[in-house]
């Protein structure tokens, strides 16, 4: 209960949507993805022509477990950090970029976005958005979850997991 | 920590499975996955070895309902248990908001789960918490063996003060994994209401 969360909302997670939004248009990606570095996604947009996208929940962990993995790999390499993680298939390509310390920009793109206005564009987002997550962050003790909330919570796991 | 998302109106929380190599842990989250209906949970992710073992994690969301208006949800995940796979486990604990500590009933495994909890504790400690800090729960998995140790004695070996409540449970037929489940979440509710 130490490590900080971030709580987005009102107009800085309207400036976040901006920012994706930009990305998205300007990088030709079919998705970018906002999350933090324990795999919650925080922000998502789809390009309007993009298939549906896999299930994110599974998406935002998986490529938060790789990161941390590679930041990991480059800490026993003697390396501070990786700076940015890239996948490419034959049809598909991650681009992975660390927004600070908290977040995780995640762009998925198709054959038809060069990786490279992918890469700038990711560069130029992510100066924002490291400004914009950084002001979201709160102190734990100030989350805002109160004992009412924890009883309708409790009732519903009764319901969930039986009494 | 838990995540609060205003925009999406959602509260997740991070429950890890903890324990030794082979004790049930995975097979905790199949059975959940088995039981709730699909529209209360997405799909289980499982970064395994051929022969099943888990190499990475397993992940599994459960969406619990609305409270208050915020969409709650439980994320579950295991770590490997295997004792060389100690780089992953420990990145599995970030942020964590809540464990569950599965135990082998088997005498031949006594030393693994007290292996498994020290590791547990070591581990924490790099991220800056100690195991008051987090809500822990014990499970003493596979009761069916016919050589099952008695529960007492497999909560000393871990827990001699029992501070932590133990369950029993056969994980392969869900016996005890609901009522751990339950106690974990409740216990990382508490936490995050006094916390405010």
């Amino acid at each position: 209960m130490i490590e900080p969360a971030i709580a987005l909302y009102g107009s800085t997670f309207q400036s976040v949507m901006k920012t994706l939004d930009e990305l998205l248009r300007e990088s030709g990606a079919r998705y970018v993805m906002l999350l933090d570095r324990k795999g919650f996604v925080l922000a998502h947009k789809e390009a309007l022509w993009a298939p549906r996208p896999p299930a994110l929940d599974s998406l935002a962990t998986l490529i938060a477990g790789n990161a941390a993995a590679t930041q990991a790999l480059a800490k026993m390499l003697g390396e501070q950090r990786f700076q940015e993680i890239v996948h490419q298939g034959e049809q598909n390509g991650l681009y992975i970029e660390e927004i600070g310390e908290v977040a995780l920009l995640t762009i998925l793109f198709d054959n038809t976005a060069p990786l490279g206005r992918v890469k700038l564009m990711a560069k130029k987002a992510s100066e924002t958005l490291e400004q914009l997550t950084r002001e979201a962050i709160v102190a734990p003790n100030r989350m805002g979850i109160d004992t009412e909330y924890r009883d309708g919570a409790n009732a519903l796991l009764d319901e969930l997991f039986g009494s | 920590m838990s995540t609060i998302n205003f925009a999406a109106r959602e509260i997740n929380f991070k429950i890890v499975y903890y324990g030794p190599g082979m004790s049930g842990k995975t097979t905790n989250l199949k059975w959940v996955f088995g039981q709730i209906p699909e529209t209360r949970r997405g799909d289980m992710v499982s970064l395994a070895t051929e022969d099943e073992r888990t190499l990475f994690f397993d992940f599994l969301p459960v969406d619990l309902g609305e409270v208050k208006g915020f969409k709650t949800r439980f994320h579950l995940y295991t770590v490997p248990g295997q004792v060389f796979y100690n780089a992953s486990r420990k990145l599995i604990l970030r942020g964590v908001d809540g464990i569950v500590f599965v135990a082998d009933s088997a005498p031949n495994r006594l030393r693994a789960n007290a292996e498994s909890f020290r590791n547990l504790r070591e581990n924490l400690a790099e991220y800056g918490l100690t195991m008051d800090e987090v809500p822990i729960v014990l499970q003493a998995n596979k009761r069916d063996l016919p050589d099952a140790l008695p529960v007492e004695m497999v909560q000393m070996v871990i827990d001699p003060d029992k501070k932590y409540s133990m369950f029993e449970a056969v994980a392969a037929t869900g016996i005890g994994v609901f009522e751990t489940l339950k106690a974990v979440s409740r216990l990382v509710l508490s936490r995050v209401a006094t916390a405010g």
